[in-house]
């Protein structure tokens, strides 16, 4: 009986001395988008950022793809501050552009943070100032650059159509050929429709750059929406981003548009027809970059701003979010390039230079003209 | 209503009778508390805020508009979901019974194992359903090649399965076993005797299932149908991995409103919708587990 209580004793008293060594900080990230940043942070960013600051632990909390991912963080970081808490759990986050447009408007939720990194200087990019026409200057760090463009397979399509008229021409001479995953399936399909919207009526500097938003447009926009609906019939629609590479490899369709990140990695791991190529073509196509922010209490703020920092570094930068990730770069692709190996920066730049991607890589629509886009084709295209 | 309030009063007279005394006349309603404190939180207060959200826009209360948007912009999908809960319902009911028949009269091994693998199905989630089906009937997906490769179909013009059909396909392998693992139990209670009998006067086993299997079990069926019916209209993952372009189901819509308007308004007008399809299963399903709790039938 007496050794039975000795034992239950040192027990606890063994518990309560593991309890009580060396704390470490756990740096809790929450991130929105597919399941594969969950896999970044937890298998490579987070083992990394240990690996260099032993006292800190990299705790991920993924809430999800598409915007809807971005708007848990959203609600969360709104009800901490609606509840008048003094500290934050969240004390960075990987959010989409659109997160911005609503914490801005919210107001109170994020820090001004990206002036104090060590990495600031390397950020070139315009959509570290601007997102969807809010600025966002200081609030964001851009983590890297997500671009959607026409994936064809040269078996059927020698000769990819270089701007969306003769992607139309081509199309109608080949009808079921061409996929995309329409609005409601991922933003690679949404991506498509406001390209469309930016050939059509020419207002792309308007639309998505400096505004204003004028309701009145929006009805004038019936006609283009319309030949769009004339312009699906000849189009298969897939299930999702996933969907359209999905049936380019299958070969169900022989043109598509795909994010550029996703169309390398199923190439890379053995999912994609390693002869399909891309082409971004005329006016071009929009693309997005995920930002980190910190909010305005969160509680490890330090551990936060290394933690983006490293990063935003050009060496992770280069090793984790082109080499492995093949996203483009959220820093200056400058100074990244002496950390990637040739073939992966050649692999990234190869059908789509550099010039093309600053010329016809676009941003999306300013949040009023986006909603406006996607239920004039809720309106016009699938709807009544 | 009534019978529940008949239940209530039930109740509280047989503890009336129990116990008397001051403090334990609240007895009863203290042991409901916990389970009541439960639904009314979880359950009531979100209904009653949803349907208060869909006549709400903004700060301005009480206004139709939201259903009038949910109206012109998704009229298709309603009808649409209700063609699929409607035929997938009864696709359901006709092949779960089907199995469950073949099981409960069947004494070989193959039934063993059927009825084995059939009950491995419910444990699936849809999600997992939706990803099988995905690459199992997508244009070049295995049903059309196994079929091309049969001379059926022309894989240059495969069958399309990413609408109606794919669903219906999708909800039929999932709840059909449903139906059987619902039915099954009470088929197995039927004593063999009554069977023995029928087939001794020259009944063939359409017959027994017919008129003596089916009729007997007619309870147990009505109820399948109400949980199938409610599961299908409240699915999201099926509809949104299969069909996300229009028509869909008015789940892929909620999800899309939220998601790309923040439009908690026009979702909330659209789940009401949802909640009218399913209100008159749940008067029936309340109706009948209250009478089979008072009355045993």
């Amino acid at each position: 009986m007496k050794r039975g209580v000795w034992l239950i004793g040192f027990m606890v008293l063994a518990v309560w001395a593991g309890v009580a060594g060396p704390e470490k900080v756990s740096l809790l990230y929450m991130t929105a988008g597919d399941i594969n940043m969950l896999a970044l942070a937890q298998n490579v960013l987070g083992p990394m950022f240990s690996e260099r600051y032993p006292e800190v632990d990299l705790r991920t909390v993924h809430t999800g793809p598409g915007d809807a991912g971005s708007q848990l963080i959203f609600e969360k970081l709104r009800a901490e501050k609606l509840a008048g808490k003094p500290v934050w759990d969240v004390d960075v986050a990987m959010v989409h552009q659109v997160f911005m447009s609503w914490a801005m408007a919210e107001g109170d939720l994020l820090l001004q943070y990206a002036q104090d990194l060590e990495t600031w200087q390397y950020v070139t990019s315009p959509h570290a100032k601007y997102a969807l026409g809010v600025p966002v200057e200081g609030y964001v760090m851009p983590m890297f650059h997500s671009q959607v463009a026409i994936a064809y397979n040269p078996k059927y399509v020698p000769e990819p159509p270089r701007s969306y008229t003769e992607l139309v021409e081509w199309v109608k001479a080949h009808p079921g050929k061409f996929g995309y995953n329409g609005i409601k399936g991922g933003m690679s399909g949404v991506a498509f429709v406001v390209g469309w919207v930016y050939w059509k009526t020419g207002k792309y500097e308007k639309y998505a750059i400096t505004g204003p938003y004028e309701e009145s447009e929006i009805a004038s926009w019936e006609p283009i929406f319309k030949e769009l609906k004339e312009f699906n019939k000849y189009v298969t629609i897939t299930g999702g981003n996933v969907g359209t590479l999905d049936a380019l490899n299958r070969g169900e369709i022989w043109m598509g548009p795909v994010w550029v990140d996703m169309f390398y990695t199923f190439m890379l791991t053995g999912k994609m027809d390693p002869n399909i190529r891309l082409v971004l073509p005329e006016p071009g196509l929009p693309g997005q970059p995920m930002y980190f922010v910190i909010p305005k209490k969160a509680k490890n703020i330090e551990w936060a701003k290394k933690f983006v920092e490293f990063v935003t570094s050009p060496e992770i930068q280069g090793k984790v979010i082109v080499e492995m990730y093949n996203w483009y770069p959220g820093i200056d692709g400058s100074y990244v390039k002496d950390y990637v190996s040739p073939e992966a920066y050649a692999r990234l730049y190869r059908d789509i230079t550099p010039e093309e991607l600053r010329t016809k890589g676009l941003s999306f629509a300013l949040a009023k003209y986006h909603a406006a886009i996607l239920e004039a084709y809720e309106k016009w295209v699938i709807g009544g | 209503m009534l019978p529940f309030l008949r239940l209530m009063r039930n109740g509280l007279l047989a503890a009336k009778a129990r116990l008397r005394g001051g403090a334990s006349k609240l007895l009863p309603f203290l042991l409901l508390l916990p389970a009541l404190a439960f639904i009314l939180v979880l359950y009531v207060y979100p209904l009653f805020r949803s349907i208060w959200g869909s006549f709400s826009i903004g700060a301005q209360s009480l206004s139709l508009a939201n259903y009038s948007k949910a109206w012109a912009l998704y009229k298709k999908d309603i009808i649409f979901t209700i063609i699929v809960a409607i035929l997938g319902t009864i696709l359901s009911i006709v092949f779960g019974m089907i199995l469950a028949c073949y099981i409960r009269l069947s004494i070989s091994r193959t039934s063993h194992f059927v009825n084995f693998i059939s009950r491995l199905v419910i444990f699936f989630p849809y999600v997992i359903v939706g990803q099988m089906m995905r690459s199992f009937l997508a244009p070049h997906g295995l049903l059309n090649v196994i079929l091309a490769n049969l001379g059926i179909v022309n894989l240059d013009n495969p069958i399309q399965f990413f609408n109606i059909r794919g669903l219906l396909l999708g909800f039929l392998w999932k709840e059909a076993p449903f139906v059987s693992f619902l039915t099954l139990s009470t088929l197995q209670v039927i004593d063999n005797s009554y069977l023995e009998a029928a087939r001794s006067v020259g009944a063939k086993t359409r017959h027994i299932i017919l008129y003596i299997l089916i009729p007997m079990v007619k309870p147990a069926v009505a109820m399948a149908a109400v949980l199938v019916f409610c599961t299908i209209i409240s699915t999201f993952t099926l509809p949104y991995m299969l069909v996300t372009e229009s028509p869909t189901m008015v789940t892929v819509d909620i999800a899309h409103r939220v998601t790309y308007f923040r439009d908690y308004g026009v979702a909330n007008a659209l789940g009401v919708c949802l909640y009218v399809l399913a209100a008159p299963m749940a008067v029936y399903y309340l109706r009948r587990t209250v009478r089979e709790e008072i009355y045993g039938y």
